[in-house]
């Protein structure tokens, strides 16, 4: 349960770093109006749809390609099944690689090609260079994410008890987790992208205000901004954060699953149904109110700090 | 006509009212959000609802595997959405303030309803507010959890009653929730700040919507469970 | 997402339409009824070969992709993926529907399934009345014009779509195979992703002023060659076509060729059509 934790948190950098690389989603709405208001750029727009979907896509299909090679695979090599996992997952992240790549192409070309009256051009090195970058943070993520579909929905026969294994396919899985991961990374780690590396040479300190909107920076520390420049910021900060969220979220959800069950006594026979089946829930439900709570005072806690940190807004 | 379908279509549709209720309470502030230009959590309606209420499914799947009652299973997804928010809006406070340097500010009221903090002095100009302040953070945990225990209730409902398989069940609830999901988001034009935003007035019409639509895809579940056999 | 300000365009000068005239590339009204009748009829019997029920489903997604166009070039408020991933529920909810009763008036020796198109029918009322209740003014009062009609064609299209490949992959429409084959293996996540990518990828990855119906229209085809291809290997993998592995063989190909195609039609057009394409340069520096 701790390596799925530990997954998680790679998962959920990779996945930031990734929609940085390939401006997805929120901010690149700034990329898309930075053309629109005279301010031609060098950024790669990739525009596939919000990230949530976009990560259930590649996960969805790495988990289709990983389940029909295992169930070609496994009969191979029965007792050791792992090791058609080591061969399927690479191969099946490889596919979801691809139909990235193929999919990033076509967003940038479309959508520069549909903003002509405003003079931005395509970039063949921007394209080119960015895909391979786009294509090995994706491949990151996936790989991360389908590893634990495949852990979770397999668990039990791994660890030899069947009936531990999730309900859920490893494909529906791969769908659920990527959307998780992708709008976790969406909510969080795109604030570091958006408000910060954005709109860089405006004053720290302050929310980005509406008439600055559209006037990215475009040169910076290398000359002329890209996305290469930005994804090394960010993996400072935004990423671990965005790694850490999703983590912290996959760790409490499962520890408190977990305590609930042995609270109840329920390991390791699972009787199914019964007064001890719904104390084990009752305690997973009790785990969890408490950690909401302790969420919920601690944000109390960190806004007064904040406030009084920082102080009122000073400046023009 | 037997007893149990008036229940699943009566669940469904309680689950459709519950997921347009927590879309509406959920804090969302769109893209200006992640450019620290509005309150709220900075992605779309309907992608950070689905991922709630997707954490609370899979949650609500393990433990419906080892108990039948509908309340437990139910609270356990609603439970687990709930983590799932909490944590979110909490790191991007942590980004908002350290990344950027912005205090989390709501730009809709002028005193918080909850700890009655002064909002305005601490206000960018020309934004809409920032971050995740404290009344923003309940409201999203409220919307959470009764958007997870929608979702899970409609599952279970699917699972045990109409006695449809995991898989199956866990794939029509989710559209019937996304059906939900997608109108009230329309109903709200993108962002909301929560329950003390001006715009929470407009739920009852939403509601009314979601009523319909839920009923006609709860006779869907019915017919499909009939036509299944397994009723 | 949102797309901050929407760039009002000019309403294209569209010459009186004297009746269907019935011209390539086929405007919307006639992609619908090109698109409804052969899917529909093409959903009925599932003992066709594979690659006419891959066209069947070509055809439902290109009506999906339009009206999704059409809706979302008013501004939706939340973006267009959401009005692509409501679709793709609708086509669930109404291929569950058509399930419930394929065994009404159902031979299932030569594979002639009517009654789910009892499914369509159904998400056509729901999506009539979701569409009421989006545009009237005593509710969600979104005001674009002809919502309705779009919400049908949405419900329709979307459970066409799904119809199609539970068929493509089962092999029959008789819903414990398809419960077997598809929702419990977990396929069914692959086909709710990519139908609602393919509804909307193609008019969110064209967004601009300078949109060309088209062009987007080449982004659909080339997506749907892509599910040809995976579609061909999971029936390869499930075994269950009638017609044996030279079915699951051909839409492989038959997608691999189909997308190759229009992939490089698309990306050659956009290269041609936009402002100018160039290696490397400086950005337009401003004053």
């Amino acid at each position: 349960m701790l390596v799925i934790a530990f997954l998680a948190f790679i998962a959920c950098t990779f996945e930031d770093i990734e929609s940085d690389i390939g401006s997805q989603s929120n901010p690149n709405s700034q990329v898309q109006l930075a053309a629109q208001v005279g301010q031609v750029n060098r950024f790669f727009n990739k525009a596939i749809s919000g990230e949530p979907l976009s990560n259930a896509m590649y996960c969805v299909v790495a988990g289709t390609v990983v389940w029909m090679l295992l169930i070609k695979l496994e009969p191979l090599v029965p007792g050791a099944t792992w090791k058609a996992a080591v061969v399927a997952i690479p191969i099946g992240v490889g596919v979801a690689a691809l139909i990235h790549m193929i999919f990033s192409t076509s967003a940038h070309c479309g959508r520069v090609a549909g903003q002509k009256r405003f003079e931005q051009p395509i970039y063949l090195d921007v394209l080119y260079g960015h895909l391979l970058p786009i294509a090995t943070h994706g491949f990151m993520t996936t790989f991360c994410i389908t590893s634990i579909a495949y852990i979770q929905s397999n668990i039990g026969t791994l660890s030899g008890n069947p009936q531990l294994n999730h309900p859920f396919a490893l494909p529906l899985l791969g769908f659920i987790w990527g959307i998780t991961v992708g709008s976790i990374g969406s909510s969080t780690g795109d604030v570091h992208y958006g408000t910060e590396r954005e709109f860089q040479d405006r004053p720290f300190g302050e929310g980005k205000r509406v008439v600055y909107h559209g006037k990215i920076t475009r040169y910076a520390e290398c000359g002329v901004r890209t996305q290469k420049d930005i994804a090394g910021f960010c993996a400072k900060f935004g990423g671990p954060c965005t790694g850490m969220t999703f983590g912290l979220i996959i760790l409490f959800e499962n520890w408190r699953t977990l305590v609930g069950m042995l609270l109840g006594g329920f390991l390791p026979n699972l009787p199914a149904f019964t007064a001890s089946g719904d104390m084990a829930a009752i305690g997973g439900i009790v785990m969890g109110l408490l950690i909401v709570a302790a969420f919920v005072v601690g944000n109390l806690v960190f806004v007064k700090w904040v406030r009084k940190k920082c102080g009122p807004f000073v400046g023009v | 006509m037997e007893p149990v379908m008036f229940l699943i279509v009566g669940y469904v549709v309680i689950g459709g009212l519950l997921a347009s209720l927590g879309a509406h309470l959920l804090p969302v502030g769109g893209a200006p959000a992640a450019m620290g230009t509005a309150t709220g959590i900075a992605t779309g309606t309907v992608q950070i609802m689905l991922g709630a209420v997707l954490t609370g499914l899979f949650t609500a799947a393990n433990v419906a595997t080892f108990t039948d009652n509908i309340l437990l299973v139910s609270l356990s997804g609603a439970v687990g959405a709930t983590i799932m928010l909490v944590v979110v809006m909490f790191m991007a406070n942590i980004l908002y303030a350290f990344g950027c340097g912005v205090v989390p500010i709501s730009g809709r009221v002028d005193v918080d309803p909850i700890t009655k903090e002064p909002q305005a002095p601490y206000k960018t100009p020309q934004t809409d507010g920032h971050g995740v302040p404290n009344v923003v953070f309940i409201s999203g945990t409220l919307g959470g959890f009764v958007g997870g225990f929608g979702g899970a209730l409609m599952y279970f409902t699917l699972l045990n009653y109409a006695h449809f398989t995991a898989g199956t069940a866990a794939v029509a609830s989710f559209s019937i929730f996304v059906a939900n999901a997608i109108l009230a988001a329309y109903n709200i034009r993108g962002t909301i700040e929560g329950f003390h935003d001006p715009k929470f007035k407009r739920l009852p019409k939403s509601m009314i919507a979601s009523f319909a639509i839920s009923l006609l895809a709860g006779i869907v579940v019915v017919l499909a469970a009939i036509g299944l056999g397994v009723i | 997402m949102t797309v901050t300000p929407v760039i009002e365009e000019e309403e294209e000068a569209t010459a009186p339409k004297k009746g269907l005239s019935f011209k390539f590339p086929f405007d919307e009204t006639e992609m619908a009824l090109i698109a409804g009748i052969p899917a529909a009829i093409i959903t009925i019997f599932t003992g066709l070969p594979a690659v006419i029920k891959g066209v069947g489903l070509l055809l439902a997604l290109l009506w999906g992709m339009d009206s999704v166009r059409k809706t979302s070039k008013y501004g939706l408020g939340t973006g267009v993926p959401s009005i692509g991933v409501l679709g793709t529920g609708y086509g669930v909810i109404g291929a569950l529907m058509g399930l419930a009763v394929v065994g009404y008036g159902s031979n299932a020796q030569i594979g002639f399934y009517p009654a789910v198109l009892v499914g369509a029918i159904f998400m056509a009322i729901l999506g009539l009345v979701s569409g009421y209740f989006s545009n009237s003014e005593k509710y969600i009062a979104m005001k674009i014009p002809r919502l309705e009609r779009a919400m049908v064609e949405l419900g329709i299209a979307g459970t066409l779509a799904m119809l199609l490949q539970f068929s493509i992959v089962t092999g029959t429409l008789e819903f414990q195979a398809v419960v077997d084959m598809v929702m419990e293996t977990g396929v069914i996540a692959f086909m709710f992703i990519f139908t609602a990518m393919a509804m909307f990828h193609p008019y969110n990855a064209c967004l601009g002023p300078d949109e060309r119906r088209e062009r987007t229209r080449m982004v659909s085809i080339e997506i749907s060659g892509l599910i040809w291809i995976i579609l061909g290997f999971a029936m390869l993998v499930l075994g269950t076509s009638p017609w044996g592995v030279w079915d699951g063989l051909s839409l492989i190909v038959f997608g691999a060729i189909v997308w190759f195609v229009f992939f490089r039609k698309f990306i050659k057009a956009c290269m041609d059509e936009c402002w100018e394409t160039v290696g490397t340069g400086m950005i337009k520096t401003l004053g």
